[in-house]
């Protein structure tokens, strides 16, 4: 393959290209309810070329067929050159790199029979569909390995051979016309062996979706709002990590005063960052989709806007380094500016210390997703507690926070020193790019006062 | 290809069926006013089913490896739960055009220069205009054990327009798109244009949102949470599983009775028109809400076995994945010529205090199911005494669908097309509005 890579490059008549291969082996299992949906093995396999020419834009050429990999690199080269422009784009340094990576496996799920993956979930399922008031579940199973090779024209050389794991459930408890859910969610770079001793997470799915059929709406209003480490690691990443991706700021001058270094976005309590070295997480890699090699990216430093993520595009056209972000969901894709591994920095205390003095507040646990429209954010957690005189109180259900972003970030007064690392499925959407491996991590946070939606007063 | 697969099975399985897709794609991006990339991207790939002593089983490649696809289904099928699934045998299959020469044919400067002409139109001081076209030739063929076979060509145009505008700490993004099978009338070009400057000029004052039970305008684009619920109600799958809100409802009055909601895989020069849905059932025309009465779910072929119903032909399928359940066309009403691009529909005479809502943040997350919402706005508008009087930040919206459809305030007069959704604007009385 590399002898491939190497011929087509050579072949190119553009100032720069750059060539994606991967070949993926998947395998995916299905529960609904006490049925199988599906139990399947697929093979998926596809290059993406891209190639940019002096005073002309990107050319961008993806295929399945990888016989064509000769002509897709003419194509990339054409397109490219009927794009004039005035302001050229330019690229920042990066060192060439060559390099073999092969992740740890866990247990090659390539070596695991289908039936035995069918076992292990089933068993699961079997957890969530045992608890009463559980009317229907999904389960799932996904796993993959991908060997990757990636080659450009400065002479960046790469293979790696990339496993992820994802498992996760759906409990759907029903009462009369009120429904309510449950969520489980496992998602690694590792393999098979990451896969085992997860039926307590799904049991207690299947208990909370019971669960919230008796709590009450959450009343709507303005309180103090503790985050759990997986709801706030869904927030730095919703409210803040997209923010970050140079690509919104870089063409836009007022985006960019609104991101000038320096500016403060919180209180020196605050660290946030962007980790695609720590081992072993969803968005984890060694090398981005443009071979530049990953780091630990520091965004706010106690409280104030240290770096942003970047492309070698974006890098280049703000005069900063590269750091590794640029990411493309596969071979369909080009590389765009992205997240990884998205953290809010361990504080100091427990969380009782955090809850404490709280007189009456919520609080907000797990996600069940969450959108930012720039500087505005909203994200549903799956469940809250209230807390009351200090203590964790009754469940409460349907607790979305809704804010501004900077007026949010600046109201976060007390960070936990509890950190953890969310090892949840799902993924981050993008320019079409959906959903991309990507986690979060964070310790339990304090928000001095948020809005809660829910049972808005009419 | 179809044939081929079929052949490679015959003996090794009981039935089969198999969809084979092939697809090419030229994009072009202007980002910030300027053209920046070309893009093509080449498709091609397998996804066969096969029924193996009763039990189903399913492969995907974008490999050419019949034979490693074959072992893979049979495999699969020896793991899958006995269905009494029965593919459809030839029919007759209804006419419908799916491919217009204008697009399939226009050379990349045709669509470069139509990129260049909507930037030139939309761009304003202060504001960053991204414009991307793409444009798709693709063919599909289905066929199965039991005679059926089917192909077709299609087309479609893609156009995104979105205008951003940061001042200060305050981003406002406003955006509308053209998705059709043809090229675009010069008329549907002007709509285009018109309707992100419409939304953006309302937007330049801000105005403090009201609060309390109002009346509140859901455009077409805003429509998302009120129609999702609705979609995932009337998906068989979800009545099949106990967790649809109208499971067991068939026939009772349920919604407004000028509501009317159709599944429409027929109409005129939609990309998601097509004669035979993935599993090679024809396409028909099916009525799901008529007045109000809930009068159909839809089904792909295994899931209405399961449930001892007909396939309305909503089989939809991936080159690797098992077909599942969707809509063809959702049209809420008669789709007619598109109305007016002016925001609110011609409803917001006889609001005194409202708001019109034209994105939400967040839709698609919690209980959609349930019908429950609760939504921060995204962009939305302030109405008073029957006008609009500027953009409102820092409110949210909340209710029940189920309750807000019983009675509509009004049917717009500006339906249109969205993808594969048609829908006027609708007026809701009594949605809950807060403010932070």
């Amino acid at each position: 393959m590399k002898d491939r890579l190497l011929a087509a490059l050579h072949s190119s008549r553009a100032d720069y290209t750059e060539i994606r291969i991967e070949h993926t082996w998947s395998s995916a299992v299905t529960f609904r309810g006490a049925r199988l949906e599906s139990a399947t093995v697929a093979e998926d396999q596809g290059g993406f070329v891209r190639a940019l020419n002096r005073g002309c834009g990107w050319g961008i050429a993806s295929f399945t067929s990888l016989e064509a990999l000769p002509a897709m690199v003419t194509r990339a080269d054409e397109l490219s050159r009927a794009v004039r422009l005035d302001a050229p784009i330019r690229l920042a340094e990066v060192a060439p790199s060559q390099a073999d990576l092969i992740l740890d496996l866990d247990g090659d799920v390539r070596g695991v029979a289908l039936g035995e993956k069918r076992r292990l979930l089933e068993g699961y399922n079997a957890e969530m569909l045992g608890t009463p008031g559980v009317v229907d579940t999904i389960a799932s199973y996904h796993d993959e390995v991908t060997e990757y090779w990636y080659a450009n024209s400065e002479g960046t050389l790469l293979h790696e051979r990339r496993p992820e794991i994802v498992l996760s459930g759906t409990a759907i408890a029903r009462r009369n016309g009120s429904i309510e859910k449950g969520l489980e969610s496992v998602g690694l770079r590792r393999g098979w062996g990451s896969a085992q001793h997860h039926a307590q997470g799904f049991r207690e799915a299947g208990r909370r979706a019971a669960a919230l059929l008796d709590a009450p709406m959450v009343k709507g209003g303005t309180y103090p709002v503790v985050l759990d480490p997986e709801l706030a690691g869904v927030f730095v990443h919703e409210a803040f990590g997209h923010l970050s991706e140079a690509d919104f700021v870089y063409e836009n001058a007022e985006a960019r005063e609104m991101m000038t270094l320096g500016r403060r976005f919180g209180r020196p309590v605050l660290n946030v960052g962007d980790n695609s070295a720590a081992p072993g997480l969803r968005g984890t890699l060694g090398f981005d989709d443009e071979g530049t090699p990953t780091q630990d990216t520091p965004l706010i430093r106690e409280g104030i806007l240290v770096g942003r993520l970047h492309s070698r595009e974006t890098a280049a056209a703000m005069g900063e380094r590269p750091t590794g972000n640029a990411r493309a969901l596969s071979f369909r894709h080009p590389p765009i500016v992205r997240m990884t591994n998205t953290y809010i920095g361990n504080g100091r205390g427990t969380f009782a210390d955090l809850i404490g003095d709280v007189k009456l507040g919520v609080y907000a646990c797990s996600a069940f997703g969450g959108q930012t429209l720039l500087e505005n954010f909203s994200f549903t957690a799956a469940y809250g507690h209230m807390i009351r005189d200090g203590q964790v109180a009754e469940l409460v259900k349907d607790v979305v926070l809704a804010g501004n972003l900077f007026q949010t970030l600046d109201r976060i007064e007390r960070v936990a020193g509890d950190f953890q690392w969310n090892q949840m499925g799902g993924g981050c959407g993008k320019g079409g790019q959906s959903p991309l491996p990507v986690t979060e991590g964070a310790p339990h946070v304090r928000i001095e006062a948020a809005l809660i939606g829910g049972d808005v007063p009419a | 290809m179809i044939g081929r697969v079929l052949a490679a099975v015959r003996g090794r399985v009981e039935a089969a069926d198999v969809m084979w897709q092939r697809g090419d794609r030229t994009s072009v991006a202007f980002d910030a006013g300027r053209l920046k990339t070309c893009g093509s991207a080449e498709e091609a790939g397998i996804n066969l089913r096969v029924l193996c002593n009763g039990r189903v089983g399913i492969a995907g490649t974008t490999t050419t490896d019949l034979d490693d696809l074959v072992r893979r289904a049979v495999a699969s099928a020896e793991l899958g739960e006995p269905v009494a699934l029965a593919f459809p045998g030839r029919a007759p299959l209804p006419t419908i055009e799916t491919s217009a020469g204008a697009v399939a044919e226009a050379p990349l400067e045709r669509l470069i220069a139509l990129g260049r002409s909507l930037v030139e139109r939309v761009t304003r001081a202060g504001c960053q205009v991204n414009v991307s076209i793409e444009r798709s030739v693709a063919e599909t063929s289905v066929g199965n054990t039991a005679g059926a076979e089917g192909r077709y060509a299609s087309t479609g145009l893609a156009i995104g327009v979105d205008v951003m505008r940061v001042a200060g700490n305050d981003v406002l993004m406003v955006y509308d798109y053209y998705v059709g099978a043809g090229w675009p009338t010069d008329a549907e070009l002007d709509r285009l244009v018109r309707s992100v400057a419409t939304r953006l000029d309302a937007a330049l004052r801000i105005v403090e949102p009201p609060e309390g039970a109002l009346p509140v305008v859901f455009t077409p684009a805003g429509l998302s949470p009120i129609l999702l619920p609705l979609e995932q109600g009337l998906s068989g799958k979800a009545v099949l599983q106990g967790v649809s809100p109208l499971a067991g409802r068939l026939g009772e009055r349920v919604f407004d009775e000028r509501l009317s909601v159709t599944d429409d895989p027929l109409a005129p020069g939609r990309t998601s028109s097509r004669p035979f849905d993935d599993e090679g059932v024809a396409s028909q025309v099916t009525p799901l809400v008529e007045r109000g009465v809930v009068r159909q779910f839809v089904y792909d072929l295994e899931t209405a076995a399961r449930a001892g119903a007909r396939s309305t032909g909503n089989g939809s399928r991936g080159i690797f994945s098992k077909p599942k359940i969707a809509y063809s066309n959702f049209v809420v009403g008669s789709p007619a010529v598109p109305g007016d691009a002016e925001l609110g529909g011609g409803l917001l005479g006889g609001i005194a205090d409202g708001l019109v809502i034209d994105d939400l943040i967040g839709v698609g997350q919690g209980n959609v199911i349930s019908g429950a919402f609760s939504h921060p706005v995204a962009l939305a508008y302030r109405v008073q005494g029957g006008e609009i009087t500027g953009r409102v930040k820092d409110a949210a919206v909340a209710g029940n669908v189920y309750d807000l459809l019983k009675r509509v305030g009004g049917f717009g007069k500006d339906g249109r097309w969205l993808g594969a959704r048609w829908t006027p604007s609708l007026l809701l009385e009594g949605v809950s509005v807060a403010r932070r």
